[in-house]
């Protein structure tokens, strides 16, 4: 028999039995769809996650303070005050390091006219806005004058000027923070992700110091290396630089270096577990689509044995019966799968706006959902046809 | 392969063919000897339970003999394997069944170019010959009707015209009337005269001993043995 005899054979069949074949694909549509969605949804929300970090900052190192220690209890990691300026300045002169912000964090009471909040006080340097991919949305940033000199000028982000009703027309007024005026510079342009990073002052790191915090300690140094590759070596640099730095001989250091990469590579591998897991389930409905496409094609051998009996009377070999029935269960599975690759699709496209990681399209993973469908077709095609192809035609002649 | 002329298409040589159920043997058939001529019109006739359905499987190729010799238009064919009776079914023998047996739900046309697929034949050709083979049986305006539009003789004819269409050797009619009403029985009946007048062998099996009057020969079957007299 030739392969377009099967064919028409099979799509003749289908067409006969258009509930039938429609239930029967649903199965399958539900099982594809299920795997195109759910991998997309998967990679979509890894790609939302690792824009977010990205957005963290460029190629961003975090150098935080170590623990105190009180008797035996133990405190949080940053507790300590054994990071300084003289450090920041010595990390920025590291070969592979790009731009240093040294942070020094409090917390004060921000008045501007009748609006007031208790913002986060962060004083730096003008690195900052390097190191943390900050930009500028009006008015101008901390510059190295306004550290030089202990200027009292103050940047905001881009929350707390929505709640203290700073707009652009604000820039050059004066603002109170823990009671002390500073004139307003600029406002920065909102990064997104967790609304923290937006609701901040700035102000600069020495005058936070005279004012605020009156020692030399600073809360964290942010560092940017020159290149994503360098992250390792600068890392390693720093370590070197700040054990010799605090007299650190036994390896027990008294800070943390925390980088994006390791960031990154946790969330990959948390999504890739996920992405499995995800397709694992959606396999599972692939497989009862598959099963039911047996039933139905048991089902079909059962109800036209005689139907069988005829061809072989006629001249059909064994084989061209297990083509024809396989081919009907291959054409049940592929056309299921196509539209399930649509309706999966569609339904990533609807997810992925919603989610607002827009629409992720994975060619691989509809060759893959194609090649399931097809395979299923096959494995669960065999045992009906193979059925079919061994009736004896004088049996099945004489099956009422 | 063909047979020569004046050959039988048909010899049987001591035929036997035993159902083993497992506790008993059941003999269907017992030293069954045949020839048939070519272009023959032969009618085999027994009551129920003579053997005639094993005779039918064993002539059609649907079924082997448990022990004997079978010679199908110059081929031993007893000792085939499935694929084997599968193509000697194909190019040799044309069945007509009591209950006619069309493919339902499949047009009359598609029917009659069935047995052509399985021959490998194109589609295009397949249903030229079809067509020919429909409008020589009077079924010209009825070839896009399906089975359960036609009328029972019409559903015979359609059968007749699918054994014809392969140009077999052997045309095997089953009960070909059985189902019939008497008119549109004894049209089926002239249908196979004609085809005998143009050569065409043809072996009737009939339980039927008027039906058989159709044929040029008839033999009896009884309790699996046959007998060449036609008893008064």
């Amino acid at each position: 028999m030739k392969v377009g005899d099967l064919i028409g054979l099979a799509l003749s069949r289908l067409g006969t039995g258009k509930l039938r074949t429609a239930l029967t694909m649903l199965g399958v549509i539900i099982g594809v769809a299920s795997v195109v969605a759910l991998v997309s949804v998967a990679q979509g929300a890894t790609a939302g996650i690792s824009n977010q970090l990205q957005s963290l900052g460029t190629n961003l190192l975090t150098v935080s303070p170590g623990f105190t220690r009180t008797g035996a209890t133990r405190g949080a990691i940053g507790s300590a005050t054994t990071l300084t300026v003289d450090d920041a300045n010595a990390l920025a002169s590291l070969d592979g390091v790009a731009v240093t912000a040294p942070e020094l964090t409090t917390s004060k009471l921000v008045i501007a006219g009748s609006q007031n909040e208790t913002a986060r006080i962060i004083g730096t340097t003008p690195g900052y806005l390097t190191v943390f991919a900050y930009q500028m949305w009006v008015g101008s940033f901390l510059n190295a004058a306004s550290v030089d000199h202990k200027l009292r000028v103050a940047v905001i982000g881009a929350t707390t000027a929505d709640n203290l009703s700073l707009t652009d027309a604000s820039i050059g007024s004066t603002i109170y923070i823990g009671g002390l005026p500073f004139e307003l510079i600029g406002i920065t342009q909102p990064k997104g992700g967790s609304t923290t990073t937006d609701d901040q002052v700035m102000i600069p790191l020495s005058t936070a110091h005279e004012l605020f915090i009156g020692s030399n300690s600073v809360s964290a140094i942010g560092l940017s290396a020159t290149s994503q590759d360098e992250i390792s070596t600068v890392s390693a640099e720093i370590t070197a630089t700040l054990e010799q730095r605090h007299g650190i001989t036994n390896g027990v250091d008294d800070f943390t270096i925390a980088n994006q990469a390791q960031l990154l590579g946790t969330v990959s591998s948390v999504s890739d577990v996920l992405t499995l897991l995800l397709a694992g389930i959606a396999s599972i409905s692939l497989l009862v689509g598959g099963i039911g496409i047996m039933n139905i094609m048991l089902v079909s051998v059962r109800e036209r044995t005689r139907e069988i009996g005829i061809r072989k009377a006629i001249g059909a070999r064994g084989r061209d019966i297990l083509s024809q029935f396989l081919v009907e269960a291959l054409a049940l599975s592929l056309a299921g799968g196509l539209i399930g690759i649509g309706v999966g699709v569609l339904a990533s496209f609807v997810i992925g706006s919603y989610a607002g990681w827009g629409f992720i399209f994975s060619p691989l993973t509809v060759v893959i959902a194609v090649g399931f469908s097809l395979i299923v077709g096959i494995v669960f095609g065999v045992w009906p046809a193979s059925q079919a192809a061994r009736l004896d035609p004088v049996v099945a002649l004489r099956y009422e | 392969m063909s047979a020569e002329p004046g050959e039988p298409i048909i010899r049987l040589e001591e035929i036997n063919r035993i159902y083993d159920t497992g506790k008993v043997q059941v003999p269907a058939l017992i030293d069954v000897n045949l020839d048939v001529a070519n272009g023959e019109f032969l009618a085999i006739v027994g009551p129920s339970g003579s053997g005639k359905s094993t005779m039918m499987n064993i002539l059609g190729c649907l079924d082997r003999p448990t022990s004997g010799l079978y010679i199908l238009d110059g081929q031993p064919v007893d000792e085939l394997d499935d694929d084997g009776l599968a193509f000697v079914r194909s190019r040799s023998i044309g069945f007509v069944f009591q209950s006619y047996n069309l493919l339902p739900r499949t047009s009359a046309l598609d029917n009659v170019a069935t047995p052509l697929m399985y021959q490998g034949v194109g589609r295009k050709e397949r249903l030229r010959r079809a067509q020919a083979a429909l409008e020589r049986l009077g079924l010209g305006d009825r070839m896009h009707h399906e089975p359960s539009e036609l009328s029972g003789g019409q559903q015979q004819r359609v059968g007749i015209a699918r054994a014809l269409v392969t140009e077999p050797a052997l045309i095997l009619a089953d009960e070909p009337t059985g189902n019939l009403d008497s008119h549109s029985g004894a049209e089926v009946l002239d249908l196979f005269r004609d085809l005998h007048a143009i050569g065409r062998t043809i072996v009737l099996i009939t339980h039927d001993v008027d039906v058989a009057t159709a044929a040029d020969r008839a033999v009896h079957l009884r309790d699996g043995q046959l007998q060449e007299a036609v008893p008064a």
